[in-house]
């Protein structure tokens, strides 16, 4: 599972201070997530990665094939040009280089979060994460 | 007094590994993964995702 609704806070809570950076880490014993990682990378070649990346969040587990070409859809995407990159697994070696870089820094859990390169691990609260923040904007 | 030397800087060393190992700080490459926010932003967070 994604952050999500807690990162969106902080980044709405710090706004113009913060930079979010999305690295994929889907666990291979899961079914959809390595094709729900593409999914995101397809949205992202036609400029709708995090409106791609909300759907995703919001409507998961549902993230089978059909479901995600329901999504690109949704979105007003170009859904023969969206479906054809995820069964071609598009970004295979993008998420790849991701997955490699995840094991190398030896994470176990997602969502893992480096602020500022300082580790941290699972969903926490709100105030855990701001508590950082304002250490490092200080 | 070679001793005492020795013990206090075994000491030192010990605590400031704790404090190191705290706030150890990983040097993760941005790549050209997906980004929000200004690129010179004070802060910025890498978050690693399964959206399963």
């Amino acid at each position: 599972m994604a952050a999500g609704p807690v990162v969106k806070k902080v980044l709405a809570a710090y706004s113009g201070k913060l930079r979010l950076v999305i690295k994929n880490y889907p666990y291979r014993y899961r079914d959809f997530s390595r094709i729900a990682a593409e999914a995101s990378l397809a949205a992202r070649d036609q400029g709708k990665y995090w409106e791609m990346h909300d759907i995703l969040i919001t409507r998961s587990p549902k993230l089978d094939r059909q479901n995600l070409i329901a999504y690109a859809q949704e979105l007003g995407l170009d859904v023969k040009k969206f479906t054809a990159a995820i069964d071609a697994q598009k970004h295979k070696s993008e998420i790849d280089a991701d997955i490699k870089l995840a094991e190398s820094l030896d994470l176990y859990n997602t969502p893992t979060i480096f602020i500022n390169g300082r580790k941290t691990v699972g969903e926490r609260p709100f105030t855990y994460y701001k508590k950082i923040i304002d250490e490092e904007l200080r | 007094m070679k001793l005492r030397a020795m013990t206090l800087l075994c000491c030192i060393l010990a605590l400031s590994s704790i404090g190191f190992a705290d706030e150890k700080r990983y040097d993760v490459p941005l790549g050209d993964s997906p980004s929000f926010g200004p690129h010179d932003a004070p802060v910025t967070l890498i978050e690693f995702i399964d959206f399963q």
